[in-house]
């Protein structure tokens, strides 16, 4: 395990997350690679072109004739798996939030400077493990899946990918509490405007990128997501950025599809169990202190 | 029992101290919840005190603070302490984050460039690290990140009757709008039924030589075992690499878990507070323990593949399928990909989930074996937000 993987293993998994999220945007109908036995060589084979294993036995590549979009018998749309049909989940469709307007992003210089040098320095947190954080999760290739929990007034996001976590909208009408502890999925309170889910979050800190590209932020950061499930098959998804701490004004981004991959159950994938990154990067834990580690 | 508010993790093989308890009543939609009062709410976030210092080694420095990494598991001041030729920069491990704000403080309580009086222990690897004990502001001569700034959160537990599904089956998770999970295990490491054995609540002995008491191990699992507590756990890959508390241990963390069922999807999701907020499917639809992506191709991981089933009002878990990458007990007791586990949650009432976990190991056991204990349900809140990455590089 700590041997012949080491940095093939720790590069492919950086080129899997990127690329593979590109393939996915694309549509190409890719099954996923093996699978949670062993993400280096799953990573692998993501990075080479994803012909991995089917699903299933159901092929991805067609895609389904699009069905209406699902509702509760309360007429709200159903934004995960229908009752009594198998559970799908939504593939990666968000690339870099601000894909066909980079130049009309009012950046401020310092959050440039830092998109430019992470264009050239992909040293990114997900690289390491970290939880993907809001819409970094939209992007990993191994995608999501939203679970629902109508009687629990709530909603979790399974992040298929990096260490296997969750996130949880809550969708009770509450409102913020005071002092949100500053954490990579943050707080998050969901409300409908219409047949739109508005997610918006808060508490967020800055060991997370916001997508594979290094979009930066702040822990000031407000951030709304705005998830609409227009058929069966796609849900469209767009981000608001107002973080005055990276950007001189709040920011739309333009609409990204996310796919439904029916039948696509989660599976376990543990980021930590073959990455080797951190070791390469930094030296193995037993070699690391908190004073190497912080010592200038 | 032991809880996460009767010792601090410096406790170390201390008698377990009885907390004062004020109990006051409170109606809830289902459930009676009281309210307990403590001293100090201290839990413990990963891993017990002697895996990294070495407690026979008593260190006293006073430094200047540079920097606090407020981070899981633990929190770490960072200080300047003088010395010739150079000053010399030190690590102070003290709680996580989640025990000190539970316990009143935040990372503004102890400001950049204060002086500190700590008083602990040396770090095993000689690296300059001091466990915090006591971490003392000289400036006001007070206490800082040890012992409890103002009021401690009080712990609320619940009581009443199981809640229930329409159906009469009992509910694993909250009654219908609320919230809350199952926390404060009774026993921090596996042990057989009916043994006797002190261990603290990260499963280490208080003495080495009950080792064989502790369960029916092969001799090579034996050996293993004794050299795990000998090195007082610090080879835990939990520990030092955040890789998932699969198995029973899962159900022996301090932040506790919660049970989300989908009667619609035939599953039910346990979603850890613990690990890295993982998440274990077991599916209740009559499935095979078989991989999911591609035949066994998936197999074996880390939480197994389970499938369950229930008996009266007992929720019965089928596992096989593990790898053998990680601690399935926070004792380091080993296991093999022939673990085979059969654990049986029923909750008897409200507040309580009896959890009997039967492990069956023909690599690493002479013969099944059996242990059992309680989880207790922490009314209104949710689990503590915990990711084991947080301060890993």
């Amino acid at each position: 395990m700590r041997g012949p993987f080491t940095l093939a293993a720790c590069l492919t998994f950086a080129v899997a997350t990127t690329s593979g999220a590109f393939a996915q945007d694309a549509g190409a109908g890719q099954g996923r690679a093996a699978g949670a036995g062993g993400q280096g060589r799953a990573a692998g084979a993501g990075g080479q072109g994803r012909a991995g294993g089917q699903g299933r036995g159901q092929g991805r590549g067609a895609a389904a004739p699009s069905a209406p979009t699902p509702r509760w018998p309360d007429g709200k749309p159903i934004l995960g798996s229908v009752p009594g049909q198998p559970v799908g989940g939504w593939g990666a469709g968000v690339t870099t939030l601000p894909q066909g307007q980079l130049d009309k992003i009012p950046f401020q210089p310092w959050a440039r400077a830092a998109y430019d040098i992470r264009q050239i320095d992909q040293f990114e947190p997900h690289t390491r493990c970290k939880a993907s954080g809001v819409s970094r999760q939209f992007s990993t290739p191994y995608g999501t899946e939203f679970v629902e929990v109508p009687d629990l007034k709530r909603m979790y996001i399974m992040d298929n990918g990096g260490p296997n976590s969750y996130r949880i909208i809550y969708l009770d009408g509450r409102s913020f509490p005071q002092n949100i502890p500053l954490t990579n999925y943050g707080y998050s309170i969901g409300h409908w405007e219409g047949d739109t889910l508005v997610i918006e979050t808060r508490g967020l800190n800055e060991k997370f990128w916001l997508d594979t590209r290094g979009t930066p932020h702040t822990s000031q950061l407000k951030f709304t997501e705005r998830l609409t499930r227009t058929d069966m098959n796609t849900m469209r998804y767009q981000a608001t950025i107002d973080d005055p701490g990276a950007y001189t004004a709040p920011w739309t981004t333009a609409d990204f599809n996310l796919r439904w991959r029916p039948g696509d159950e989660l599976f376990e994938y543990i980021c930590q169990q073959y990455n080797e990154g951190p070791t390469l990067m930094l030296g193995s834990q037993e070699e690391i202190d908190n004073t190497r580690f912080f010592v200038p | 029992m032991f809880d996460r508010h009767t010792r601090s993790r410096h406790d170390l093989r201390q008698p377990i101290l009885e907390a004062g308890e004020e109990l006051m009543t409170k109606r809830a939609v289902v459930a009676v919840m009281l309210t307990v009062a403590v001293g100090v709410v201290s839990l413990g976030a990963q891993h017990t005190l002697a895996a990294k210092f070495d407690v026979t080694k008593p260190l006293t420095l006073t430094g200047t603070v540079t920097q606090i990494d407020w981070a899981n598991p633990y929190v770490h001041i960072l200080m300047k302490v003088p010395g010739q030729p150079l000053p010399a920069l030190w690590a102070v491990e003290v709680e996580g984050p989640i025990v000190l704000t539970d316990n009143g403080w935040s990372q503004a309580s102890l400001p950049i460039g204060e002086t500190i009086r700590v008083e602990g222990y040396a770090a095993r690897d000689g690296s300059r690290q001091i466990s915090g004990r006591s971490v003392v502001m000289t400036s006001t001569n007070k206490p800082v990140y040890v012992g409890t700034n103002g009021t401690p959160k009080a712990r609320r537990v619940a009581t009443g009757p199981t809640p229930r599904w329409p159906s009469g089956q009992p509910r694993l998770g909250p009654p219908p709008g609320e919230t809350g999970y199952w926390g404060y295990p009774t026993r921090g490491g596996l042990l057989e039924d009916g043994v006797n054995v002190q261990m603290d609540r990260y499963g280490l002995l208080n003495n080495v030589a009950d080792a064989s008491k502790v369960a029916p191990m092969q001799p090579w699992a034996l050996s293993l075992y004794r050299e795990r507590q000998r090195t007082f756990l610090q080879r835990d890959p939990m520990y030092l690499w955040c890789k998932p508390p699969g198995g029973p241990r899962q159900f022996q963390q301090p932040y506790g878990f919660q049970f989300v069922e989908q009667p619609d999807f035939k599953r039910v999701f346990v979603l850890m507070g613990s690990a890295n907020r993982n998440r274990r499917i077991i599916y209740t639809d009559g499935r095979k323990q078989v991989g999911q992506v591609n035949g066994n191709d998936d197999n074996p991981v880390f939480y197994g593949q389970a499938v369950a089933r229930w008996e009266g009002d007992t929720f019965v878990v089928d596992t096989r399928s593990f790898n053998e990458e990680f601690w399935f007990d926070n004792g380091g007791l080993p296991h093999t990909e022939q673990l085979h586990l059969i654990e049986r949650f029923t909750r008897t009432d409200m507040g309580t989930m009896r959890y009997e976990v039967t492990i069956d190991d023909p690599g690493a056991y002479t013969r099944a074996w059996k242990s059992t204990w309680n989880l207790n349900w922490v009314p209104g809140e949710e689990t503590p937000y915990f990711l084991c990455m947080d301060n890993r590089p």
